[in-house]
């Protein structure tokens, strides 16, 4: 009888420390206690627009790419820095082009790379930890232009570097609940006042992209 | 681990970077290659000329020397001049007949020495003295060399008396890959005609 008191007793108790142990989990995760460092690589499509469409490049590249590290606060903030490129391109068959004294017969090879280094701050509208959280990202700093119009092979190549700023709208999506792994989905538009030969003020793309990204604290 | 995480994804990053850094032009056949310039003098009328003669061989220029030249794809070059200014409505005359007009065809082949510093000024590795190498930094030359056609249009009925000199009223070049490849040679001297339609005379 003592003996089934005892059984009866240890499976209480095992059971209501069963019970007890999520309790330990419901501590906050450390991506909620702390700041963390988030770093992310997204790959897609510059289409371009406005201006650079219309009077130079109308057609989008794949060749896009970014690489950002960035701080997520305690709040909904994060800030951060990004590097990327864009590489346009586009191939004209063969056309005449007159200038006031000369006539220039040539299948021209438009082509302008941008290269963005940028600080950005983010707003997110959900928790650390929600599998799903999208952002608004406000972005500023400088670009490397490279515009090069080339004639047949021969270039007017254009170097410099100009301000830059975008607007975007995305979202992070953790593979599994706090963890560490997440993609990024992210479209944004990128302005560069650039003035050089057939543009004329301005080298707007819209970026989509596809993201991967990694957080640690 | 996360330091060598992120070290791998940014020498993929930096790789990357570096393969869309590709020759936009590298893709291009020869004929499309090929850059026509042609430059005019705006002022002229060319319906006031009738005749043209052109020089019987190519002026070949290097650098400061030259000479004259006629292989066949000179010939080829100077008969396609002719073709397309008949086709144009000039009547074809020889030299000493009064020629309106003069054409000449000349190859152009200049060849540039470079010369770049290599940045070393002082051996570092050599204690703590500072003192740098008793001679110059190290210079390492480059060459590089262009080719083009150029056909000039003198103006024989309105020569400057005072400079001794013919106007030059239409002139041509030619530049690209493969100029020398006699089988463009056709389709290089009609462009030139093709895009100059201020020429024609009818």
């Amino acid at each position: 009888m003592k003996n089934i008191i005892l059984m009866a007793f240890l499976c209480i108790a095992t059971a209501s420390l069963a019970q007890d142990k999520p309790k330990l989990y419901t501590l906050p995760s450390p991506f909620e206690r702390y700041n963390y460092s988030l770093a992310t690589i997204r790959f897609g499509a510059a289409v371009p627009i406005g201006q650079l469409s219309d009077q130079y490049i109308d057609k989008a590249t794949f060749k896009n790419f970014s690489a950002s590290l960035e701080w997520v606060l305690p709040n909904r903030l994060s800030i951060g820095g990004e590097i990327g490129s864009s590489n346009l391109q586009k191939r004209i068959p063969r056309a005449v082009y007159e200038f006031e004294d000369q006539t220039i017969s040539a299948v021209q090879t438009r082509t302008l790379v941008l290269q963005p280094f940028q600080a950005f701050v983010n707003y997110h509208f959900a928790n650390k930890n929600d599998r799903i959280q999208p952002y608004i990202q406000l972005s500023g700093g400088g670009s490397r232009v490279d515009y090069s119009l080339y004639y047949g092979n021969l270039v007017d190549q254009y170097q410099k570097i100009r301000p830059t700023y975008g607007v975007g709208v995305g979202s992070k999506f953790l593979f599994k609940p706090d963890g560490s792994v997440g993609a990024d989905l992210r479209a944004k538009y990128t302005n560069t006042p650039f003035k050089y030969d057939y543009i004329d003020g301005n080298a707007s793309t819209l970026n989509v992209s596809v993201g991967i990204f990694y957080r640690w604290w | 681990m996360k330091n060598q995480i992120i070290s791998i994804a940014l020498i993929l990053f930096t790789g990357l970077l570096s393969s869309c850094n590709d020759d936009p032009v590298a893709d291009l056949s020869s004929e499309e290659s090929l850059v026509y310039y042609t430059n005019r003098d705006k002022s002229v009328d060319f319906i006031q000329y009738k005749t043209f003669s052109v020089a019987d061989s190519i002026l070949v220029i290097q650098n400061n020397r030259q000479g004259y030249s006629l292989t066949s794809i000179d010939k080829d070059m100077l008969e396609g001049i002719i073709a397309n200014m008949k086709a144009l409505g000039y009547t074809y005359v020889g030299p000493n007949d009064n020629p309106d007009l003069g054409l000449t065809a000349s190859w152009i082949s200049d060849t540039y020495l470079n010369v770049a510093s290599i940045p070393i000024s002082s051996y570092w590795g050599y204690g703590g003295y500072g003192y740098g190498y008793g001679y110059p930094s190290y210079y390492q030359y480059y060459q590089t060399q262009e080719n083009y056609w150029l056909v000039n249009m003198l103006d024989f009925k309105n020569a400057d008396t005072t400079k001794k000199s013919f106007p030059v009223v239409w002139n041509a070049q030619i530049k690209g890959n493969d100029i020398e490849n006699p089988l463009l040679i056709n389709t290089m001297v009609d462009a030139l005609f093709s895009q100059s339609p201020y020429l024609k005379q009818n």
